[in-house]
């Protein structure tokens, strides 16, 4: 809809009286994404069925994907006509790191899953707009290879929206406070997520969270109690990680390589990082 | 290897196979679908990778689903056998059963898609359906890069052995070990996609209007029928799902 010419810089609000309406219309796509994400978490909650052993619920399986696929759809219209050409080309770019930065830190063989890396980095770099929409379209992409980390597209683009939130708010200025954001992050994406865990797949995927699932469940919780308590657990320590060790890649990166990014340019992203043209 | 069909029509054919399992929730269907899926790979050439890739998702997966279920089901009532605070009931066994088999069959089917299909194919055929080319981009880069990317790690960790990097030793160490191949591979992919930006940019890639492909994507209109055919039953089974089951009470 609204494309920027060539050379304009990309993010900036006011590139044109035209794209008004263009604007309003993608405001209207992103709440009504974040809309269907909060509301079918809610309504998961709400109507959660009180015995599960008549079977899996299907009812709320398809509830939650459809919900949340929606969600992550509308995310994705809303954000991704309008990046710029340098943050889409970093989309592929993000993917890629999340499932090769995933395996990578895999082999130090500790108990967590990194797979958001690309993510957060690409979040810092360009912007939460940027973050959400990279971290549905990996979800997308990596199904290709593992179909079950579709569904938690809507989870992966709150990490991406998050992360692109701390990093606009300064947050990763000082090296220590992104693993707070990192944590805080965790917290909000855990309980997001814990009812695809709970109502799609039964459980979680790996034998450590699984372990801790089972604990939880023998003190007598419901499946989505216990798996939304793993989460807690599991996830904000994981995304602590993650933001860490994205800054550290961040501040590792040559400084004319990172102020290439608008977005770091005009928010100061990283410490230091003066802006080059001074701007409100 | 590639597939006969054309990409939208096998996109929804297994799309829908996935959601008409979800919706129908009975393990013997879901059973029958799995192997289905697997049949239908082996016939097409790519039943060892898609049997690898669904092995690597589900056992994992399966092994959980048992340990959770099997031995911890406060809902159960049918109790087989007892183990201190581990009950094994033959409603958790089930309900693990149900999971995993509706799971394994999505995943079967999915992979039999994902592995069939031509990316180029795709992507031309998601594009003429007047999704954002920026999407279709973003899903063919990541399916090419990604291959590659094993080997270029592969240099960078020889490069870094050269220069005397050790990988083994305690956590510290290999932690360093991790940074040192990180940190070149994420400078050269962001440096590459700089490029190619701009490249980009220079064909016009971010330019308003419309775009021509060079690629023709046969769909016959049996295929078109068969799509709408495949997308009226899979929503009449989600229908008919959540008629069914439409928590009564609202708010338990």
């Amino acid at each position: 809809m609204s494309q920027q010419s060539l050379t304009l810089p990309a993010t900036g609000p006011g590139s044109g009286a035209g794209s008004a309406k263009a604007r309003r219309i993608r405001r209207v796509l992103e709440l009504a994404g974040a809309a269907a994400i909060a509301g079918t978490y809610v309504f998961l909650v709400l109507t959660q069925p009180a015995d599960i052993a008549n079977g899996p619920a299907s009812f709320s399986a398809l509830v939650a994907l459809g919900g949340f696929f929606l969600g992550a759809v509308l995310l994705i219209a809303a954000a991704l006509p309008v990046l710029p050409t340098s943050t889409l080309v970093l989309m592929p770019v993000a993917l890629v790191l999340n499932v090769v930065l995933g395996q990578l830190m895999g082999s130090t063989g500790l108990p967590f899953y990194f797979d958001a890396i690309g993510t957060v980095l690409i979040a810092v770099l360009a912007g939460p707009a940027a973050g959400a929409a990279t971290g549905a379209l990996s979800s997308i992409v990596w199904s290709f290879f593992n179909p079950t980390v579709l569904p938690f597209a809507a989870g992966a683009a709150l990490i991406g929206f998050l992360a692109g939130l701390a990093a606009r708010s300064g947050l990763f200025r000082r090296f220590y406070l992104a693993p707070v954001a990192g944590f805080v992050t965790g917290i909000l994406a855990g309980v997001v997520s814990a009812p695809i865990a709970a109502f799609v797949f039964g459980g979680t995927a790996g034998l450590g969270t699984g372990a801790l699932v089972s604990a939880f469940r023998a003190m007598g919780d419901t499946l989505l109690a216990a798996i939304t308590k793993q989460a807690l657990v599991s996830d904000p320590m994981d995304k602590a990680i993650v933001f860490a060790i994205a800054a550290m890649l961040v501040y590792a990166l040559p400084r004319r390589t990172t102020v290439q990014f608008p977005f770091v340019r005009r928010f100061r992203v990283l410490a230091g990082t003066a802006p080059e043209t001074p701007e409100a | 290897m590639p597939s006969t069909l054309p990409p939208l029509t096998s996109l929804t054919a297994a799309g829908c196979t996935a959601v008409i399992t979800t919706a129908a929730g009975t393990w013997p269907l879901s059973l029958a679908v799995g192997l289905a899926a697997a049949v239908l790979a082996v016939r097409a050439g790519v039943g060892r990778r898609v049997l690898a890739a669904a092995a690597a998702v589900l056992l994992p997966l399966g092994l959980s689903l048992l340990m959770l279920h099997g031995l911890f089901f406060p809902e159960g009532r049918t109790v087989l056998a007892v183990w201190g605070p581990a009950r094994v009931t033959a409603e958790g066994l089930t309900f693990a059963l149900e999971s995993g088999t509706r799971t394994g069959a999505c995943v079967m089917v999915l992979l039999l898609f994902s592995f069939t299909v031509s990316a180029p194919d795709l992507v031309a055929a998601l594009a003429g359906r007047g999704l954002p080319p920026q999407f279709g981009f973003v899903l063919a880069s990541a399916l090419t890069l990604l291959p590659a990317m094993a080997g270029r790690l592969d240099n960078i960790r020889a490069a870094q052995e050269a220069r005397g990097l050790v990988l083994r030793g305690g956590m510290l160490s290999r932690l360093v070990g991790v940074r040192l191949q990180m940190v070149p591979l994420v400078l050269g992919l962001i440096e590459d996609s700089g490029s190619r930006a701009q490249a980009l940019e220079a064909r016009g890639f971010g330019g308003p209007g419309p775009r021509t492909s060079y690629r023709e994507v046969a769909d016959p209109p049996a295929g078109r029928r068969f799509r709408t055919a495949l997308l009226l039953f899979a929503a009449a089974a989600v229908a008919l799902r959540l008629a069914a089951s439409w928590p009564v009470a609202g708010p338990s």
